[in-house]
């Protein structure tokens, strides 16, 4: 399949608010045409700056940036009006929210007949047929979500920036809107999205870019992220006769110094006189020795089961749970501390 | 046919302005004073205070003159509204330009102005009859009270710009258009105003305004009114340039 048009592409990227104080610094990204990138870190971490450099509300003290074929620190009006930007802050008019949908596409030319039958649309995809009567201050705090989104969707774009749209919003809203969102980038729709609800992120983002502290410190598509710094996950073994207390302690030994550690049996198990349980770093790379070991002690495997990979332990894997960790590129357990080479209790 | 950005920026700032509160309370406020006001001194005053006209007759052109802040204060309100609500941060995302923000402002301030002061001349002429206005008369009323509305609206922005808490932008802006207003030629002559006052209401803008106005009422204009909106000119130049400056430093981000 050919490649995809590059919309976005960023080099050393940075901006300090201070001489030597950086909000962002080193940023590389790339994004394609339909593409959707997903920009996670924790609070702080320099992701609505990232999204205020690239739709120049801040202009960058340094690096380049290309968007949509124009030089960020040059462009002006005729980029921005190819992009859409949902900020994280709330906007609104003091008009009704229908007034506000259809007043907002007017702000940005589009016609008028467009802008009405665009503003149903908005109104029933978003829910908001009992607001749109109603001035946006007396919107729930949901209900004023969707309706940021469903106002920045009145009008064409090539990029959307969504700096945490889905903040307030219920499961069903949340995933409505994130329906929406996939479909428009199959068509062609290329999308910066932001948020903490790493879920999402997996769900929605083919790419994801974790800033930490004002870096980039992983660029890669979801499923690598948690197959890289997914942590230590478990793996639950069943064999078709009862595993004696020898056999258990054998295995416990062959695991040598590999990082997994096996777990004592699980009480009211179905099978635990059957079944081994134990935790491991890059669970995947350990089966084949599993298998073979079984097959040494003529152990027949019945079934081999590997808990999923988070997205959120992967995050947690890349930053630590008390963001301390943050080493590029070097794969740490789950928030749990390193796994202790062929630990554990039977 | 999409209209230019400035356009468009000024129809959304009047479509944003335009429900039936604001609408009463910038332009039913003056007109109400004109007739209650007007009605109820023009008994009390002598015509000899007021340079020989009644009172109402007198203080038509100076809420004529008054537009001048309708248009400023509604402008200031809407910078300040926009920048508390995050729309100016919202708006510079979009296809357009700061100075396209400013003049629309600017276009703001001008047509509000200009409605008030056709407001304000039709609820006046059934009260004293048709002013002695020239051509010439109209255009300096239309200059006067554009210059002093570029004049509020830039210091009421450049206020914008420097303040963060709502309370403190409401609480100086309404200070300031009551002194304005009240220490000025608006309601009353300097003549009949104790020295020191009257002092004070010459360093007013709004005295310079008035009078000008009522000098092209009376179709008496002179060399004084061309000197007043050199002033007037010279301090809308102040305050703007004043907005400007601290709109290139102001953050865009919101403020709470």
């Amino acid at each position: 399949m050919a490649e995809r048009e590059l919309v976005l592409a960023t080099h050393d990227l940075g901006y300090s608010y201070a001489p030597g104080r950086y909000a962002i610094r080193h940023l590389d990204l790339t994004l394609r045409r339909g593409e959707v990138l997903g920009l996670l870190g924790r609070n702080g971490a320099g992701k609505t700056t990232t999204v205020r450099l690239l739709t120049t509300l801040l202009p960058p003290t340094e690096g380049s940036a290309t968007v949509l074929g124009q030089d960020l620190r040059r462009a002006g009006r005729a980029l921005r009006g190819r992009l859409g930007v949902v900020l994280q802050s709330e906007s609104l008019d003091f008009v009704t929210v229908e007034r506000n949908l259809t007043l907002y596409a007017f702000l940005w030319g589009v016609p008028r007949e467009v802008a009405k039958s665009r503003a149903e649309e908005m109104i029933e995809l978003f829910e908001l047929d009992a607001a749109r009567r109603r001035k946006p201050w007396a919107l729930s705090g949901g209900e004023r979500r969707r309706f940021q989104v469903a106002r920045e969707l009145m009008h064409d774009m090539e990029i959307l920036f969504l700096d945490e749209p889905t903040v307030g919003l219920d499961a069903i809203a949340r995933r409505r809107i994130l329906g929406y969102l996939k479909e428009r980038a199959r068509g062609g729709l290329s999308i910066v999205f932001t948020t903490h609800i790493l879920h999402e992120a997996d769900t929605l983002c083919e790419k994801i870019a974790v800033l930490h502290q004002g870096r980039l410190i992983a660029l890669d598509t979801a499923e690598s992220l948690k197959k890289r710094h997914g942590g230590a996950r478990e793996i639950s073994l069943e064999f078709a006769d009862p595993i004696s207390a020898a056999v258990r302690t054998e295995f416990r030994l062959a695991l040598g110094d590999r990082p997994a550690i096996l777990l004592a049996p699980v009480e009211g198990a179905s099978v635990p006189d059957r079944g081994l349980v134990l935790r491991a770093e890059h669970a995947e790379e350990l089966l084949p020795w599993i298998s073979a070991w079984a097959l040494a002690h003529r152990l027949e495997l019945t079934r081999v089961s590997i808990e999923e990979a988070t997205l959120e332990g992967a995050f947690l894997g890349m930053i630590g749970t008390d963001g301390a960790n943050a080493s590029e590129a070097s794969p740490s357990p789950g928030g749990e501390g390193p796994l202790r080479p062929g630990g554990g209790a039977l | 046919m999409t209209l230019p950005p400035v356009v468009r920026l000024v129809v959304r700032n009047f479509a944003s302005n335009l429900d039936p509160l604001t609408v009463i309370i910038r332009f039913g406020q003056p007109a109400i004073t004109i007739i209650v006001l007007g009605t109820v001194f023009t008994n009390l005053i002598p015509s000899t205070a007021t340079n020989g006209q009644s009172y109402t007759a007198f203080l038509v052109p100076g809420m004529v003159a008054f537009q001048m802040i309708t248009g400023g204060v509604v402008s200031g309100n809407l910078f300040w509204l926009d920048r508390r609500w995050a729309m100016v941060e919202q708006i510079f995302s979009g296809p357009f330009l700061r100075a396209e923000y400013l003049l629309g402002l600017v276009l703001t301030t001008l047509l509000f102005a200009l409605v008030g002061v056709g407001v304000m001349v039709l609820v006046g002429i059934p009260l004293i009859g048709l002013p002695a206005l020239t051509p010439l008369g109209l255009g300096v009323v239309l200059l006067t009270v554009g210059l002093g509305g570029i004049f509020f609206a830039g210091l009421l922005i450049a206020l914008g710009t420097q303040l963060r808490s709502a309370n403190a932008y409401f609480t100086i802006q309404s200070f300031l258009q009551l002194f304005v207003i009240f220490l000025s030629t608006v309601y009353y002559p300097a003549s009949s105003a104790p020295p020191a006052l009257a002092a004070i209401f010459y360093a007013n803008p709004l005295t310079y305004a008035a009078n000008t106005i009522r000098d092209a009422f009376a179709n008496t204009l002179g060399f004084g009114d061309v000197q007043a909106l050199a002033v007037l000119a010279g301090l809308a130049a102040l305050a703007f340039g004043a907005a400007i400056w601290g709109f290139r430093r102001m953050e865009l981000g919101p403020i709470q």
